[in-house]
Protein backbone atom coordinates (compact mmCIF):
# COMPACT_ATOMS: atom_id res chain seq x y z
CA UNK A 1 0.00 0.00 0.00
CA UNK A 2 1.45 3.15 -1.43
CA UNK A 3 0.85 6.69 0.93
CA UNK A 4 1.00 9.77 -1.58
CA UNK A 5 2.36 12.95 1.13
CA UNK A 6 0.89 15.34 -0.34
CA UNK A 7 -2.48 14.06 -0.12
CA UNK A 8 -1.22 13.13 3.60
CA UNK A 9 0.09 16.75 3.90
CA UNK A 10 -3.60 17.83 3.26
CA UNK A 11 -5.37 15.38 5.15
CA UNK A 12 -3.17 16.23 8.47
CA UNK A 13 -3.87 20.23 7.26
CA UNK A 14 -7.46 19.78 7.08
CA UNK A 15 -7.50 17.98 10.64
CA UNK A 16 -5.84 20.68 12.18
CA UNK A 17 -7.90 23.44 10.48
CA UNK A 18 -11.12 21.83 11.88
CA UNK A 19 -9.91 21.45 15.24
CA UNK A 20 -10.10 25.13 16.41
CA UNK A 21 -6.31 25.00 18.36
CA UNK A 22 -5.12 23.21 15.12
CA UNK A 23 -6.71 26.33 13.59
CA UNK A 24 -5.94 28.43 15.19
CA UNK A 25 -1.91 26.77 15.21
CA UNK A 26 -2.28 27.07 11.51
CA UNK A 27 -2.92 30.39 11.56
CA UNK A 28 -0.40 31.08 14.14
CA UNK A 29 2.20 29.97 11.90
CA UNK A 30 1.20 31.39 9.38
CA UNK A 31 3.33 34.39 11.01
CA UNK A 32 7.25 34.19 11.21
CA UNK A 33 7.41 34.59 14.81
CA UNK A 34 5.27 32.07 15.86
CA UNK A 35 6.93 30.17 13.59
CA UNK A 36 10.28 31.17 15.29
CA UNK A 37 8.71 30.27 18.71
CA UNK A 38 6.90 27.10 17.37
CA UNK A 39 10.53 25.90 16.47
CA UNK A 40 11.91 26.83 20.07
CA UNK A 41 9.35 25.02 21.46
CA UNK A 42 9.43 21.89 19.36
CA UNK A 43 13.25 21.89 20.18
CA UNK A 44 13.58 22.03 23.92
CA UNK A 45 9.88 20.00 25.02
CA UNK A 46 11.06 16.67 24.93
CA UNK A 47 14.18 17.82 27.27
CA UNK A 48 12.03 20.09 29.65
CA UNK A 49 9.62 17.20 29.48
CA UNK A 50 12.49 14.73 31.54
CA UNK A 51 13.85 17.78 33.48
CA UNK A 52 10.41 17.72 35.08
CA UNK A 53 9.50 14.28 35.15
CA UNK A 54 12.93 13.89 36.98
CA UNK A 55 11.75 16.10 39.66
CA UNK A 56 8.31 14.98 40.27
CA UNK A 57 8.27 11.61 39.23
CA UNK A 58 5.21 12.37 37.32
CA UNK A 59 4.16 11.60 34.35
CA UNK A 60 1.06 14.01 33.95
CA UNK A 61 2.52 16.62 37.17
CA UNK A 62 5.74 16.72 34.50
CA UNK A 63 3.05 16.93 31.74
CA UNK A 64 1.48 19.88 33.40
CA UNK A 65 4.53 22.07 34.54
CA UNK A 66 5.47 21.52 30.64
CA UNK A 67 2.35 23.02 29.49
CA UNK A 68 2.31 25.55 31.79
CA UNK A 69 5.95 26.92 31.00
CA UNK A 70 4.82 27.11 27.18
CA UNK A 71 2.40 29.20 27.88
CA UNK A 72 3.29 31.72 29.74
CA UNK A 73 6.45 31.98 28.12
CA UNK A 74 3.97 32.27 25.00
CA UNK A 75 1.86 34.66 26.41
CA UNK A 76 4.21 36.99 28.11
CA UNK A 77 7.68 36.54 26.57
CA UNK A 78 7.29 35.55 23.00
CA UNK A 79 7.81 39.44 22.04
CA UNK A 80 11.22 39.24 23.57
CA UNK A 81 14.21 38.36 21.49
CA UNK A 82 14.70 35.09 20.67
CA UNK A 83 17.97 34.55 22.10
CA UNK A 84 16.17 35.54 25.85
CA UNK A 85 14.05 32.56 25.43
CA UNK A 86 15.91 29.81 26.45
CA UNK A 87 16.78 30.73 29.92
CA UNK A 88 13.54 32.03 30.52
CA UNK A 89 11.33 28.86 29.56
CA UNK A 90 13.96 27.10 31.60
CA UNK A 91 13.27 30.05 34.48
CA UNK A 92 9.52 29.48 33.92
CA UNK A 93 9.58 25.56 34.28
CA UNK A 94 11.83 25.21 37.44
CA UNK A 95 9.32 27.56 39.10
CA UNK A 96 6.65 25.85 37.95
CA UNK A 97 8.36 22.52 39.06
CA UNK A 98 8.47 24.04 42.89
CA UNK A 99 4.92 24.79 43.13
CA UNK A 100 4.03 21.56 42.00
CA UNK A 101 6.32 20.27 44.46
CA UNK A 102 4.86 22.27 47.21
CA UNK A 103 1.41 21.48 46.57
CA UNK A 104 2.09 18.36 46.68
CA UNK A 105 3.91 18.53 50.18
CA UNK A 106 1.05 20.22 51.12
CA UNK A 107 -1.18 18.04 50.06
CA UNK A 108 0.25 15.17 51.72
CA UNK A 109 0.18 16.85 55.31
CA UNK A 110 -3.40 17.50 54.95
CA UNK A 111 -3.87 13.73 53.77
CA UNK A 112 -2.33 13.10 56.46
CA UNK A 113 -4.48 14.04 59.23
CA UNK A 114 -7.21 12.99 57.81
CA UNK A 115 -8.84 9.77 59.67
CA UNK A 116 -9.56 7.63 56.27
CA UNK A 117 -5.82 8.26 55.11
CA UNK A 118 -4.30 6.04 58.31
CA UNK A 119 -5.29 2.76 56.94
CA UNK A 120 -3.95 3.88 53.38
CA UNK A 121 -0.50 4.72 55.39
CA UNK A 122 0.16 0.88 56.17
CA UNK A 123 -0.02 0.10 52.45
CA UNK A 124 1.74 2.99 50.68
CA UNK A 125 2.64 5.90 52.64
CA UNK A 126 5.07 7.64 50.29
CA UNK A 127 3.13 9.27 47.43
CA UNK A 128 6.70 9.66 45.74
CA UNK A 129 7.43 6.21 46.20
CA UNK A 130 3.52 4.95 44.57
CA UNK A 131 4.47 7.71 41.43
CA UNK A 132 4.96 5.54 37.92
CA UNK A 133 8.76 4.91 37.31
CA UNK A 134 10.13 7.52 34.85
CA UNK A 135 11.19 4.60 33.02
CA UNK A 136 12.15 5.95 29.60
CA UNK A 137 10.29 3.00 27.89
CA UNK A 138 11.72 -0.95 26.52
CA UNK A 139 13.75 0.69 23.81
CA UNK A 140 15.84 2.93 25.83
CA UNK A 141 15.99 0.24 28.50
CA UNK A 142 17.05 -2.21 25.95
CA UNK A 143 19.90 0.03 24.73
CA UNK A 144 21.11 2.15 28.03
CA UNK A 145 20.19 -0.87 30.08
CA UNK A 146 19.12 -0.20 33.55
CA UNK A 147 21.91 2.66 34.46
CA UNK A 148 19.39 5.35 32.25
CA UNK A 149 17.24 4.97 34.19
CA UNK A 150 19.62 4.78 37.63
CA UNK A 151 21.00 8.18 36.71
CA UNK A 152 17.65 9.62 36.43
CA UNK A 153 16.23 8.17 39.26
CA UNK A 154 19.55 9.39 41.16
CA UNK A 155 19.56 13.07 39.69
CA UNK A 156 15.59 13.11 40.68
CA UNK A 157 16.71 12.64 44.38
CA UNK A 158 19.80 15.70 44.16
CA UNK A 159 18.76 19.16 45.83
CA UNK A 160 16.77 21.13 43.66
CA UNK A 161 19.56 23.55 42.73
CA UNK A 162 22.12 20.98 41.81
CA UNK A 163 19.43 18.88 40.12
CA UNK A 164 18.62 22.33 38.00
CA UNK A 165 22.20 22.89 37.03
CA UNK A 166 23.55 19.16 36.19
CA UNK A 167 20.11 19.41 33.90
CA UNK A 168 20.60 22.40 32.23
CA UNK A 169 24.38 21.45 31.53
CA UNK A 170 24.20 18.35 30.56
CA UNK A 171 20.76 17.84 29.09
CA UNK A 172 19.88 21.36 27.66
CA UNK A 173 23.77 21.76 26.92
CA UNK A 174 23.94 25.20 28.60
CA UNK A 175 26.97 26.97 29.49
CA UNK A 176 27.55 28.55 32.83
CA UNK A 177 27.12 31.89 31.78
CA UNK A 178 23.36 30.67 30.30
CA UNK A 179 22.58 27.99 33.08
CA UNK A 180 23.31 31.06 35.60
CA UNK A 181 20.92 33.55 33.85
CA UNK A 182 18.36 30.33 33.59
CA UNK A 183 18.76 29.76 37.60
CA UNK A 184 18.58 33.53 38.39
CA UNK A 185 21.56 33.68 40.60
CA UNK A 186 25.93 34.04 39.80
CA UNK A 187 27.85 32.08 37.79
CA UNK A 188 29.79 30.95 40.83
CA UNK A 189 26.63 29.68 42.20
CA UNK A 190 26.28 27.68 39.63
CA UNK A 191 29.97 26.17 38.97
CA UNK A 192 29.08 25.23 43.10
CA UNK A 193 25.50 23.34 42.82
CA UNK A 194 26.93 21.60 39.63
CA UNK A 195 30.14 20.17 41.21
CA UNK A 196 27.99 19.25 44.00
CA UNK A 197 26.05 17.47 41.97
CA UNK A 198 28.85 15.45 39.88
CA UNK A 199 30.22 14.90 43.30
CA UNK A 200 26.95 13.19 44.55
CA UNK A 201 26.11 11.50 41.34
CA UNK A 202 29.79 10.03 41.15
CA UNK A 203 29.53 8.62 44.78
CA UNK A 204 25.90 6.79 44.08
CA UNK A 205 26.81 5.74 40.09
CA UNK A 206 30.57 5.97 39.38
CA UNK A 207 30.87 2.18 38.91
CA UNK A 208 28.28 1.94 36.90
CA UNK A 209 29.08 4.75 34.57
CA UNK A 210 32.62 3.87 33.59
CA UNK B 1 32.16 27.98 26.01
CA UNK B 2 35.87 28.13 25.32
CA UNK B 3 36.63 28.95 28.98
CA UNK B 4 34.77 25.75 30.39
CA UNK B 5 36.85 22.78 31.30
CA UNK B 6 36.47 19.68 29.06
CA UNK B 7 33.62 17.23 30.48
CA UNK B 8 35.20 14.28 32.89
CA UNK B 9 33.65 10.88 31.31
CA UNK B 10 31.65 10.29 33.82
CA UNK B 11 29.95 13.84 32.78
CA UNK B 12 30.10 12.69 29.21
CA UNK B 13 28.50 8.94 29.74
CA UNK B 14 25.92 11.12 31.93
CA UNK B 15 25.12 13.52 28.68
CA UNK B 16 24.79 10.71 26.45
CA UNK B 17 22.20 8.53 28.65
CA UNK B 18 20.54 12.03 29.20
CA UNK B 19 19.81 12.65 25.38
CA UNK B 20 19.10 9.15 24.75
CA UNK B 21 16.07 9.31 27.35
CA UNK B 22 15.18 12.21 25.44
CA UNK B 23 15.05 10.35 22.33
CA UNK B 24 13.22 7.52 23.28
CA UNK B 25 10.29 9.34 24.70
CA UNK B 26 7.32 7.59 23.84
CA UNK B 27 5.02 8.24 21.09
CA UNK B 28 1.88 9.40 23.86
CA UNK B 29 3.98 11.76 25.46
CA UNK B 30 5.64 13.33 22.40
CA UNK B 31 1.64 13.70 21.08
CA UNK B 32 0.70 15.41 24.12
CA UNK B 33 3.94 17.90 24.23
CA UNK B 34 3.04 18.94 20.48
CA UNK B 35 -0.51 19.34 21.80
CA UNK B 36 0.51 21.41 24.64
CA UNK B 37 3.24 23.16 22.10
CA UNK B 38 0.05 24.16 20.05
CA UNK B 39 -2.07 24.96 22.97
CA UNK B 40 0.65 27.70 24.00
CA UNK B 41 0.60 29.02 20.45
CA UNK B 42 -2.68 29.65 19.97
CA UNK B 43 -3.04 31.29 23.34
CA UNK B 44 -0.52 33.48 21.99
CA UNK B 45 -2.20 34.65 19.02
CA UNK B 46 -5.23 35.01 21.25
CA UNK B 47 -3.95 37.35 23.88
CA UNK B 48 -2.13 39.46 21.23
CA UNK B 49 -4.51 41.28 18.90
CA UNK B 50 -3.20 42.31 15.39
CA UNK B 51 -4.16 46.28 16.14
CA UNK B 52 -1.11 45.89 19.59
CA UNK B 53 1.26 44.55 17.36
CA UNK B 54 3.97 47.57 17.47
CA UNK B 55 4.72 46.92 14.07
CA UNK B 56 1.02 48.18 13.01
CA UNK B 57 0.87 50.77 15.79
CA UNK B 58 4.64 52.41 14.81
CA UNK B 59 3.40 54.24 11.92
CA UNK B 60 0.27 55.78 13.35
CA UNK B 61 2.14 56.33 16.26
CA UNK B 62 4.52 58.66 14.33
CA UNK B 63 2.00 60.69 12.46
CA UNK B 64 0.16 61.52 15.84
CA UNK B 65 3.79 62.78 17.18
CA UNK B 66 3.95 64.56 14.19
CA UNK B 67 0.80 66.37 14.54
CA UNK B 68 1.58 67.26 18.18
CA UNK B 69 4.69 68.90 17.62
CA UNK B 70 3.06 70.42 14.38
CA UNK B 71 0.15 71.89 16.99
CA UNK B 72 2.24 72.81 19.71
CA UNK B 73 4.73 74.55 17.21
CA UNK B 74 1.94 76.50 15.59
CA UNK B 75 -0.32 77.28 18.35
CA UNK B 76 2.97 77.93 20.85
CA UNK B 77 3.84 81.40 20.34
CA UNK B 78 0.72 82.56 20.48
CA UNK B 79 -0.22 80.63 24.17
CA UNK B 80 0.08 82.57 26.86
CA UNK B 81 0.58 81.10 30.54
CA UNK B 82 -2.20 82.23 32.92
CA UNK B 83 -0.32 85.17 34.77
CA UNK B 84 -0.74 87.25 31.41
CA UNK B 85 -4.37 87.03 30.53
CA UNK B 86 -4.20 89.28 34.02
CA UNK B 87 -1.86 91.68 31.63
CA UNK B 88 -4.04 91.46 28.70
CA UNK B 89 -7.52 92.35 31.00
CA UNK B 90 -5.43 95.19 32.14
CA UNK B 91 -4.49 96.72 28.19
CA UNK B 92 -8.19 96.45 28.00
CA UNK B 93 -9.23 98.19 31.28
CA UNK B 94 -6.78 101.05 29.68
CA UNK B 95 -8.17 100.68 26.23
CA UNK B 96 -12.10 101.56 27.74
CA UNK B 97 -10.75 103.73 30.40
CA UNK B 98 -9.53 107.55 29.27
CA UNK B 99 -7.96 108.36 33.18
CA UNK B 100 -6.62 105.06 33.19
CA UNK B 101 -4.95 105.48 29.72
CA UNK B 102 -3.73 109.24 31.39
CA UNK B 103 -2.41 108.13 34.72
CA UNK B 104 -0.41 105.51 32.84
CA UNK B 105 1.52 107.96 30.77
CA UNK B 106 2.21 109.92 34.12
CA UNK B 107 6.10 109.56 34.44
CA UNK B 108 5.76 109.74 38.26
CA UNK B 109 3.74 106.65 38.13
CA UNK B 110 4.95 105.46 41.49
CA UNK B 111 3.90 108.66 43.33
CA UNK B 112 0.34 108.21 42.47
CA UNK B 113 0.00 104.52 42.86
CA UNK B 114 1.72 105.63 46.99
CA UNK B 115 -0.56 108.26 47.01
CA UNK B 116 -3.56 105.97 46.24
CA UNK B 117 -2.87 103.57 48.85
CA UNK B 118 -2.48 106.13 51.58
CA UNK B 119 -5.50 107.45 50.71
CA UNK B 120 -7.51 104.01 51.45
CA UNK B 121 -5.96 103.11 54.49
CA UNK B 122 -6.56 106.82 55.68
CA UNK B 123 -9.75 108.10 54.50
CA UNK B 124 -10.35 110.56 56.61
CA UNK B 125 -6.71 112.45 55.49
CA UNK B 126 -5.35 112.86 59.14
Amino acid sequence: MHHCPAAASATLLAVLAASPQGGAFLSATADPAAQTLNGFLAEVERKAFRMAQMALRHDDDALDAVQDAMLQLARRYANRPAAEWRPLFYRILENRIRDLQRRRTVRGRIMAFMPWSRDAEETDSDPVERAPDPAPGPVAQVEGSQIGVALQQAVGLLPARQREAFLLRNLEGLDVAETARAMGCSEGSVKTHYSRAVQNLREQLGEYMT
Amino acid sequence: MSNEPEPSPFERRARELLRESVDHLDAATRSRLTQARHAALAARSRTQPKWLDLRVLAPGGAVAAVALVAVLLWGGPSHHPANDSGGEMDDLELLTDSDGYELSQEPDLDFIEWAAAMGETDPVGA
